[in-house]
């Protein structure tokens, strides 16, 4: 019992850890282009704020990714 | 499907012990054995510096090859990472940042050779660079503006009642503690996952193409998926390297300017 449930917990974990930063992600390239296209000269600048940006928000779900092999070990 | 099992667990065993002929190998004769990530991890470190010495050989005004790929390199590290991101002072912090970002890649990008690990996806080497990291930018910190003034340097300055500047003090303190943390934890986690996903990918290929009767043509699809991944772990794996680097200089950039925004 407790094995199948840790097995659904850590799905669980993954599952809904990456909703937000899925989000967050799109959000963030779309914002990103949206200021290219604005201001092409500042494309350089733009990428480089996006990918920061990127690799904050990414690092909450893989915490979630984390979390679910650790849940999964834990049967 | 209980073939699936063995495969599986393989590749998720994160500190998979390495065998020759079925025998462990010890490391420095103690109770240490090698590990499959010790190992790919040594066989980056050789590529890494034949890939320098080769590059630095013959060095000419207009480089070619191998030296040209490896100035590409350099030049992007020392103007595109640390001039951007520090300032004229970047300088001075380059060699530091260009190992991790070289050390990193070819790490990465190792990993993505089939039967062979990356050094990276394993807690034990990206916790110390993150710990290494931690340690020299606050070591910078505090030689650059002295004990007091860099551990004042997190309080906001400027008219803002006591209360708030010791709750924001506390808030910084807090995000600089958590810093090693993710910045491990992403490196791993992104090498890790890619792995993983691209050996599952594989046993599925696999299974399917050993399937009996005309099922055996569905294994195209996982190849198309497989192809497709493949080409982003690429992506990813040169994105890593580049973010680790990134964070590197703006830890950096932060203590050497603390407190003058």
């Amino acid at each position: 019992m407790v094995g199948s449930l840790s097995v659904l917990g850590a799905g669980l974990a993954f599952g809904l850890g990456a909703i937000g930063p899925g989000l967050g992600i799109g959000m963030i390239a779309g914002k990103a282009i949206e200021g290219m296209a604005r201001q092409p000269e500042m494309a350089g600048r733009l990428q480089t704020t996006m990918f920061l940006g990127i690799a904050f928000t990414e690092a909450i779900a893989l915490l979630g990714f984390v979390l679910a092999f650790i849940l999964q070990a834990a049967k | 499907m209980d073939k699936i099992g063995p495969g599986v667990e393989e590749l998720l065993h994160e500190l998979s012990v390495m065998t020759v002929n079925g025998h462990k190998v010890p490391v420095l004769g103690g109770p240490f054995v090698l590990t499959n990530y010790m190992f790919w991890l040594l066989v980056a470190f050789v590529v890494t510096l034949v890939f320098f010495i080769v590059a630095s050989r013959k060095v000419s005004l207009v480089p070619k090859g191998v030296g040209n790929l490896a100035e590409m390199g350099v030049e992007f590290v020392r103007d595109g990472i640390c001039i951007d991101v520090i300032g004229p002072e970047g300088k001075k912090y380059f060699p530091f940042v260009a190992t991790a970002f070289f050390f990193i890649l070819f790490n990465n990008l190792i990993g993505l050779i089939p039967g062979a690990k990356p050094g990276t996806g394993t807690m034990g080497t990206t916790v110390t660079w993150a710990v290494m990291v931690f340690l020299l930018y606050n070591f910078i910190g505090f030689q650059k503006h002295g004990a007091w003034g860099y551990i004042k340097s997190f309080a906001p300055s400027g008219d803002v009642p006591l209360p708030l500047k010791l709750f924001v003090w506390l808030l910084e303190v807090i995000s600089h503690l958590v810093r090693p943390l993710t910045l491990s934890v992403r490196l791993f986690a992104n090498m890790y996952a890619g792995h993983v996903t691209l050996g599952v990918f594989a046993l599925f290929v696999v299974l399917l193409s050993e399937a009996a009767g005309p099922v055996k043509v569905l294994a195209v699809l996982p190849l198309a998926l497989q192809i497709i991944m493949y080409a982003f772990e690429v992506f990813v794996a040169l994105i890593q390297a580049y973010v680790f680097a990134i964070l590197t200089a703006v830890y950096i950039g932060g203590a050497v300017h603390a407190g003058e925004h």
